[in-house]
């Protein structure tokens, strides 16, 4: 087996910036705020299977 | 913190990494996994522990300092039916709603493939994208709540969503303000960090069930090896997103269906065991060991552990005669556990302390070895074995040198 790490995202950060049609301000802002509380998301759904 | 707990705390956690890492700490530490007995031992019965959370984290301290525990389990029913009812789960009989006041909670698989959590024919899209399929498809399934976005919203579903996300980051807070009290007012490590779990339990537990993958692993073999594969890294992101960025503390790993009793070692070799190896290996890359909690009994698959690095794990023996666990994985490993919950239940104070005294001076004569039960303590374990085990293990456990 080659193991192939996955990001831990629910959400990604590429389709969430399509819904804007411009940043105004810097970018890496909210792209590291979207993928922190992205994040969160991605261990609640893991949460749901593993640890209850 | 006072100035003398925090001592009492350091040299815990230096006894506890050392055993661990297969080196002769000054004593063996007592490193005891007591779910449900801890409430017994303070008058609270199962549902008490296991729905109010403040009553089984309060019991827990309490026990750390009567018994001075070196390191245990913050949640020790780890599994916080308050948190698991906002959301609706199915897949639990929770005590003192489903199951009398004094049951411990249970799991449930449901009976028939197509009310199964997830589908024969469903292998390709949970491949594709496991996470999408897990909140779509899984979620909607094993909650009351939960409705998939191919259904009709409710207020239920969107109120479920928001509880569970606010109760999980409320449940987190709660165990991370614990793990401190167990350390200022205890002196005790948190003995866990981070949650693995082997990518075939995962799908024979929550998602296909025990029957389901039992047909599957001959029907469709390579759809569920493929499953395995798509599931590991994100089992891996799990463990590595809650472990201890201290790296002292191992990641936990409760194991199920390569016991044993469940398959036999041909379909251990094949599903079981690739995928949890390169997740343990991966662990062990970034730094962490894997204590690999061994429920039942695991005979001829033992050898394989061996194919991981020195001292990536931690071995707790259940059901295994923990000598012969000693002595084919001991070179390598620590390894954890020795007195039987029966003994504990229904054995006498003296039965248990010739128990710690046996297993101490054999499978703890050189080191790399932690006191424990077999298995998780539930509410038939007496007090005053468990005092005895604690008494015997500080008695017997301390190394000359």
């Amino acid at each position: 087996m080659e193991f192939k790490k996955a990001p831990p995202v629910v959400f990604p950060w590429e389709d969430k910036k399509k819904e804007y049609e411009k940043i105004l301000g810097d970018e890496e802002i909210v792209k590291k705020l979207w993928e922190e509380y992205d994040m969160f998301a991605y261990m609640f759904v893991w949460f749901l299977v593993t640890a209850m | 913190m006072a100035e003398d707990m925090e001592k009492l705390y350091n040299e815990r956690m230096d006894r506890y990494v050392k055993a661990n890492r297969r080196e002769k700490p000054d004593k063996v530490p007592f490193r005891p996994f007591a779910a449900e007995a801890v409430g017994a031992f303070y008058g609270l019965n199962a549902q008490q522990v296991t729905h109010d959370v403040d009553q089984g984290l309060d019991a827990i301290i309490r026990f750390c300092k009567d018994f001075d525990i070196d390191a245990t389990v913050s949640n020790m029913v780890y599994v916080w039916t308050g948190l698991t009812e906002s959301y609706g789960t199915k897949y639990y009989g929770v005590p003192g709603i489903d199951l009398e006041v004094f049951e411990s909670f249970q799991y449930r698989e449901p009976k028939k493939d197509d009310e199964s959590w997830m589908r024969a024919d469903e292998y390709d899209r949970f491949v594709e994208d496991p996470v999408e399929f897990t909140m779509n498809v899984w979620a909607p399934r094993m909650s009351r709540y939960f409705e998939s976005p191919d259904s009709k919203n409710t207020w239920k579903n969107n109120l479920a969503w928001l509880k569970g996300g606010i109760g999980f980051m409320y449940y987190g807070m709660k165990i991370g303000a614990h793990v401190q009290r167990m350390k200022d007012e205890a002196g005790t490590v948190s003995c866990l960090s981070g949650a693995l779990k082997a990518p075939f339990d995962i799908l024979a537990d929550k998602f296909r069930g025990f029957r389901g993958i039992s047909y599957d692993i001959h029907r469709q073999p390579d759809k569920v090896l493929k499953a395995t594969e798509a599931v590991a890294p994100h089992m891996l992101n799990n463990a590595l997103l809650g472990a201890d960025p201290a790296k002292q503390v191992p990641v936990s790993h409760w194991m199920h269906r390569g016991a044993t009793g469940f398959f036999s070692e041909d379909i251990f070799k094949k599903f079981y065991w690739p995928t949890l190896r390169e997740v343990t290996e991966e662990i062990w890359k970034a730094g962490y060991q894997t204590i690999y909690y061994a429920e039942g009994k695991w005979g001829k698959n033992l050898k394989y552990f061996l194919e991981l690095p020195e001292g990536s794990i931690i071995f707790h023996c259940d059901k295994d005669d923990i000598f012969e666990v000693h002595r084919i994985l001991g070179k390598k490993f620590a390894v954890s556990g020795g007195v039987p919950n029966d003994m504990l239940a229904y054995g006498s104070p003296e039965d248990v302390r010739k128990r710690v005294k046996e297993v101490i001076e054999t499978v703890g004569k050189d080191g790399g070895f932690l006191l424990d039960a077999e298995a998780i303590m539930q509410q038939d374990t007496k007090k005053e074995n468990f005092k005895a085990m604690a008494d015997a293990c500080a008695e017997y456990g301390v190394y000359k040198n």
